[in-house]
């Protein structure tokens, strides 16, 4: 049955091909229109049918990636276009903010306003989590501080909010997400766009007169973690040494249970 | 430069902006942080849509040394749930 849908199809791709009237192709077009009509009257004939199933295989294979090519050069031309307006505007600026918000989720963050006179950087929380950025992880708590790559749509001082978290953990309590936690968010600033320090890429090739000397910075971007949420958090209260041999209890019950 | 300078001054309103004018030496652009430390472009022979670029570094970055990472993770809190040793049962 599959082998009669293939055919099918590959007849119907040598009928459109006879319909464009393509010249490169006509011998093999040719070719095709004599050897699956044996195919079909021999159909009982299993090694009758792997012989000429190679040929049209491959014939169709080539065919149907230039009519299929055709088909999408017709049908999607305009997302051609629109990909190669992407391609340049990955050097120039994303004038429409839907596509910086594309690409902000590709990269698992999501811009939120400017800050300033906000009291956004709170004392040290026992809460972590795991939080993906581009294809780095981090095991990430409050007030940490974090080397990315290059962040494009945000500058300095901005607010992000890391929506990709797969672990949440606090003393008492550990949330596993698979992968990711829908409900859970890290909040962070960009503290700074830095370059990283000159790394110099040496090669040689003894004996062969071949030297080369590149240098290379990489583009960082600093991120200080300010909260996280989806997890409820033990209350400790302002008192220091009581309540750190309390807290230090309940983590020694955990681990040993 | 001239034409870029109004823009950046008014993008960077926290920013002290000071032209001058130096004879006998190379135009450069100095960058003076809250760590006391003093970062210098050389911008000799720049268009200016570079020496806005590097000036847009300069305004980006902290003022700490450019020496290599140790860490891409910087923290205070290590552990949150108590560090494993070889004694720890789940």
């Amino acid at each position: 049955m599959a082998h009669r849908r293939c055919l099918h199809s590959a007849l119907l791709h040598a009928t459109a091909l006879i319909s464009l009237k393509k010249s490169p192709s006509l011998s093999i077009v040719k070719a095709l229109t004599s050897k699956p009509n044996p195919g079909i009257t021999t159909s009982n004939l299993e090694p009758s049918w792997f012989i000429p199933w190679s040929y049209i295989r491959h014939f169709s294979s080539r065919k149907s990636d230039d009519s299929e090519n055709e088909a999408e050069m017709e049908e999607s031309s305009d997302g051609e276009g629109e990909s190669d307006e992407m391609a340049s505007d990955m050097v120039r600026d994303y004038s429409p903010e839907e596509k910086e918000a594309e690409a902000a989720a590709i990269g698992y963050k999501v811009v939120g306003p400017l800050q300033r006179s906000d009291r956004v950087f709170k004392d040290y929380e026992p809460v972590f989590a795991v939080v993906q950025i581009g294809s780095h992880q981090f095991k990430v708590s409050n007030g940490d501080s974090i080397f990315t790559e290059r962040l494009k749509f945000c500058e300095v001082n901005d607010k992000l909010i890391l929506n990709k978290v797969l672990l949440l953990g606090s003393p008492t309590q550990t949330i596993i997400g698979r992968p990711i936690l829908p409900d859970a968010a890290v909040h962070a600033v960009v503290e700074e766009h830095a370059l990283d320090a000159k790394v110099i890429i040496f090669k040689k090739k003894r004996r062969k007169n071949y030297r080369r000397t590149k240098g290379h910075r990489q583009e960082l971007t600093k991120l200080r973690i300010t909260a996280i949420q989806g997890i409820e958090k033990p209350e400790i209260k302002t008192d220091g040494k009581p309540l750190k041999a309390a807290v230090k209890k309940p983590e020694k019950i955990a681990a040993t249970a | 430069m001239e034409s870029e300078l109004p823009t950046f001054k008014e993008k960077n309103p926290q920013l002290e902006v000071v032209t001058e004018l130096i004879r006998g030496q190379h135009p450069h652009l100095k960058g003076f942080y809250k760590n006391k430390n003093e970062r210098v472009v050389c911008v000799k022979n720049m268009t200016p849509e570079d020496i806005l670029l590097y000036a847009t570094r300069l305004r980006n970055a902290l003022g700490r040394k450019v020496v290599k990472l140790r860490t891409r993770h910087v923290t205070k809190h290590p552990s949150v749930q108590g560090t494993w040793t070889t004694d720890v049962k789940f």
